[in-house]
């Protein structure tokens, strides 16, 4: 598996007060929106860090929160080949909803310059929404997300693991009632061997089974979720 | 009678069983640790699903892991990948789960004439009995040699007895230890990480010192942590977390 050496430049907060990073890497070592880098070789570090990505500039992104809070600017690292299935927003979108039900819209965001860039409106449904946002994009309380959905003609949500098991019930789905639009999740949840090993941590269950979060997602299908 | 020590290994590591995934190809490729064998994923006859809850806790030093050894069961791992191990520049040590005496030797007959397969890794669950032990090491033992890994806290126990009843060698396990998971519910698991180091070293040091093939495992992240377990007697080595850093 090719690797890149990499490089912290700056730190910065979010929304929410928490580090995220800005990193200089080569093009190749990039990670999609949705996808994730494999941060190794860090001092003292237990584990590899995963490195989502909130945004993208020439020469390298800015990683997603939560980031280890002794990371400083300086700090070196190699990357590895941008690991994981993201999100694939579909051209024909023209009313994108995101909604950030882990709390943390950022790894969203690189979806809102994909979403515009294509000419469609996008609505962001957060509690804590972050800074810096093109005024196009609308931002909503997170509790508005299902009287909404109806308007939606692609939706992309953000989730912890263990709400993947209530997702219906917090998209205000009843039994039997289906998603009105096509859409996508990025489930959160540890990835202890980043997809080395398949040990099991970060296993996500689907309609049809069991997947692997690091290797099989972490973005998935709606469809497979609801 | 304890079988000869005969699966020698060159370089005198390999990663533990759940740390590189059923077959050989997916490590990063790092300088250190150098590997003379591939150990796989843990496998059980049947299927098994990933254990519910939380399933990885992060302490100082190291994390606790709950998985439940998620595997698709023996049938499906070798049609997906023995002819991956028969074409593996590592021979390959496939690690199975104890289960029963009857399950693990059909187990051990479909594994053990494979290509490649330089030996047999036992797994012994969390509380197995001396007994126990050695009925399932003598279930497995057959046409090629069999590693036994030692639940972590009882191998001083269990030890002598499975190489008494055919273990070419013992393998130490991940301790176990248990956290508050972020709901607060306590959650039970396997141990990794440097902390687990100085543990690892003092067991390892036990069981060579009573003259038992010991495999060291637990915690290492150095070169020089590896020597310091070589020298303490241990006939090979086996790497966890240090291969995810």
């Amino acid at each position: 598996m090719p690797t890149y050496p990499a490089r912290v430049r700056e730190i910065c907060l979010n929304a929410q007060g928490q580090p995220q990073a800005w990193v200089d890497c080569p093009p190749a070592a990039v990670p999609a929106a949705g996808q994730y880098g494999r941060a190794r070789s860090l001092p003292g570090a237990v584990l590899a860090q995963p490195l989502f990505p909130a945004a993208f500039q020439t020469g390298g992104f800015l990683a997603a929160a939560p980031l280890p809070e002794t990371w400083l600017p300086g700090l070196q690292f190699t990357l590895n080949t941008p690991q994981g299935h993201g999100f694939a927003l579909p051209a024909s979108a023209r009313r994108v909803a995101l909604a950030a039900l882990s709390g943390a819209p950022d790894r969203l965001l690189p979806l809102v310059g994909q979403a515009l860039g294509s000419g469609a409106d996008v609505v962001l449904f957060c509690d804590a929404a972050p800074g810096g946002l093109p005024s196009q994009v609308e931002i909503s309380p997170l509790k508005q997300l299902a009287e909404n959905l109806p308007w939606a003609d692609f939706l992309a949500l953000d989730l912890l693991l263990e709400q993947s098991e209530t997702l219906g019930a917090r998209l205000g789905l009843s039994a039997g009632h289906f998603l009105p639009c096509p859409g996508q999740a990025l489930v959160f949840t540890p990835m202890p061997c980043s997809g080395l090993a398949a040990c099991g941590a970060c296993a996500v269950r689907l309609r049809r089974g069991w997947k692997l979060a690091c290797s099989d997602g972490p973005v998935f299908h709606l469809g497979e979720l609801l | 009678m304890a079988a000869k020590y005969d699966f020698g290994i060159d370089p005198p590591g390999m990663n533990a069983a759940g740390s590189l995934g059923f077959a050989p190809g997916r490590a990063a490729g790092a300088a250190w640790p150098a590997l003379g064998a591939f150990v796989t994923n843990p496998i059980s006859l049947s299927p098994r699903t990933p254990s519910q809850g939380t399933r990885c806790l992060p302490f100082a030093g190291g994390f606790l892991l709950h998985t439940g050894y998620p595997n698709p069961g023996l049938k499906a791992v070798l049609r997906q990948y023995a002819a991956a191990w028969s074409r593996s520049p590592l021979p390959v040590i496939v690690h199975i789960l104890a289960q029963s005496p009857q399950e693990n030797a059909q187990m051990a007959r479909q594994v053990e004439t494979l290509d490649n397969v330089i030996a047999i890794e036992l797994g012994l669950a969390p509380g197995v009995s001396p007994a126990e032990a050695r009925a399932l090491t003598q279930a497995v033992c057959g046409e090629t040699s069999v590693i036994v890994r030692m639940p972590f806290e009882l191998a001083l126990e269990l030890a002598p007895g499975v190489i008494e009843a055919g273990a070419a060698a013992v393998s130490l396990g991940a301790p176990r230890g248990a956290l508050p998971g972020p709901d607060g519910k306590i959650v039970e698991g396997r141990l990794f990480g440097p902390a687990v180091f100085p543990l690892a070293l003092q067991r390892l040091r036990s069981l060579a010192g009573r003259g038992l093939p010991v495999i060291g495992a637990g915690g290492l992240v150095s070169p020089a942590q590896a020597q310091a377990m070589l020298e303490a007697g241990a006939t090979a080595l086996q790497y966890d977390s240090v291969l995810w850093a």
